[in-house]
């Protein structure tokens, strides 16, 4: 058989549309998905049993299910209980969210576990308020520990993001998918979007193992 | 919110899902033996000393972790008939791109925990006269696979989860049957609930041994 990966070059424009719509969704959604996230774990270690528990049961409930069965919950569920019609942008966001907010929060509760508790009581005999604990002391260090694994998430969250093909979304993979079923060059065209998924997510890998030994000597010192 | 709820629907037509969870079950199992062995070889080849070797595996290791796992089966199932002339079954095509997938990921699993093998253990095996493959398999192999444990697990059941991902290209899975029964019954509330509670179901308790294996590993290294 010959290949004609020329093919691929007349839907460029196509392709760079769903890229588009793919990294938008994907830098939404981690920067929602972390702050989520932090908020999630500082509920998790908190004091009171109610709040820890509603925020274990979420964090373990998106954590123990597909996120293909998520996405379909949000997009065919949601509009139903909520009685209003969602834009598929917005269950996309809001899937997407608050799988990243699971995943990245159990990031957070590994890093918030190494601050030290005797920060935590130098604060109380400063007299910080726990706004001020929580922001200036906890948070940096949180972030700067949970940096290497965040990245991860993030990487994945982009990979996870081609999920959003299966309920229509217009991203990389559904635009890669359509074009590849009316071309009828499905190894031309899908091995293309493959590489440009690799193409972004492999520097991202490589950059977590710099980031990691950057930290490593930081907090060495 | 003015929507009744109906579990009884999809409770009188669970035979579908049943066989759905079964074909799951299977591509599970399947792919993560796939994934153990097929892992194990690649962390050995990755760790080569010959280039030739590990540049190839670096690549198709590397390449499966930083694409999605959607386009690894979307081009599996669209793509290996075309360039190598072969049909298989669905479900065995599911198998080996899932446990491909695994495998790239329990390589690197394997080869943290290899290099993790104090150099020192080597160099006795060395000294003992163990010839290399008495060593990979008397030393290396033994420590290597009881610290990647937890690791393994977890993957095991990313891959669990993964496996819901088939549906896409119309493989009978669990999830697959989940959709066509929400269709049929215009019930996508009750049915895709009752699928998700099936998935956390059998992945948590497995997560749970792996937090298990961890807390005990890490009292006893203090």
């Amino acid at each position: 058989m010959s290949f004609n990966f020329a093919i691929v070059l007349k839907f460029q424009e196509a392709l760079l549309l769903g890229l588009w719509t793919t990294l938008k969704l994907t830098l939404i959604c981690i920067v929602l998905g972390c702050v989520l996230g932090f908020l999630l774990a500082l509920a998790r270690t908190s004091k009171r049993a109610m709040l820890r528990g509603v925020s274990g049961i979420y964090v373990e409930f998106f954590r123990g299910t597909p996120v293909l069965v998520q996405l379909f919950w949000i997009f065919f569920c949601l509009p139903l209980i909520l009685g209003v019609e969602l834009s598929n942008m917005a269950s996309g966001i809001i899937a997407l969210t608050l799988y990243m907010g699971a995943i990245s929060s159990e990031t957070f509760r590994a890093s918030l576990k190494s601050v030290g508790r005797e920060q935590l009581d130098a604060c109380v005999a400063l007299g910080l308020s726990p706004w001020v604990r929580t922001t200036s002391v906890v948070l940096p260090q949180a972030v700067l520990r949970a940096a290497p694994t965040l990245l991860s998430n993030c990487v994945s969250l982009f990979k996870e993001s081609a999920l959003v093909s299966a309920v229509g979304m217009a991203d990389l993979m559904f635009v890669g998918q359509n074009i590849s079923n009316n071309t009828a060059r499905p190894v031309e065209v899908l091995t293309v979007v493959a590489l440009i998924y690799f193409v972004i997510a492999f520097p991202l890998t490589r950059a977590v193992t710099v980031v990691e030994q950057r930290i490593l000597k930081r907090l060495a010192v | 919110m003015n929507y009744s709820f109906d579990f009884a629907s999809v409770f009188r037509n669970f035979g579908p899902l049943w066989e759905g969870l079964w074909v799951t079950v299977q591509l599970t199992i399947a792919a993560n033996v796939i994934g153990l062995t097929l892992g194990f070889l690649l962390a050995l080849l990755v760790m080569s000393r010959w280039a030739v070797i590990r540049l190839p595996v670096t690549l198709f290791i590397e390449f499966f972790r930083c694409t999605p796992a959607i386009i690894q089966i979307v081009w599996f199932f669209y793509c290996v008939p075309m360039l190598f002339n072969v049909f298989l079954g669905s479900v065995t095509m599911g198998i080996m791109a899932l446990g491909l997938n695994l495998a790239a990921f329990n390589a690197e699993a394997y080869r943290a925990s290899i290099q993790a093998v104090p150099r020192e253990q080597l160099d006795a095996g060395i000294a003992l006269g163990l010839n290399p493959f008495q060593r990979i398999l008397y030393i290396v192999l033994p420590t290597a696979v009881r610290n990647s444990i937890p690791v393994l697990l977890t993957n095991g059941i990313g891959i669990f989860q993964q496996s819901a991902l088939v549906a896409i290209v119309a493989v009978q899975d669990l999830m697959y049957q989940g959709k066509t029964l929400a269709t049929q019954t215009y019930r996508p509330i009750e049915t895709f609930t009752i699928v998700a509670l099936v998935y956390f179901a059998l992945s948590f308790p497995v997560s749970q041994i792996v937090g298990y294996l961890e807390r005990r590993r890490e009292a006893m290294a203090s």
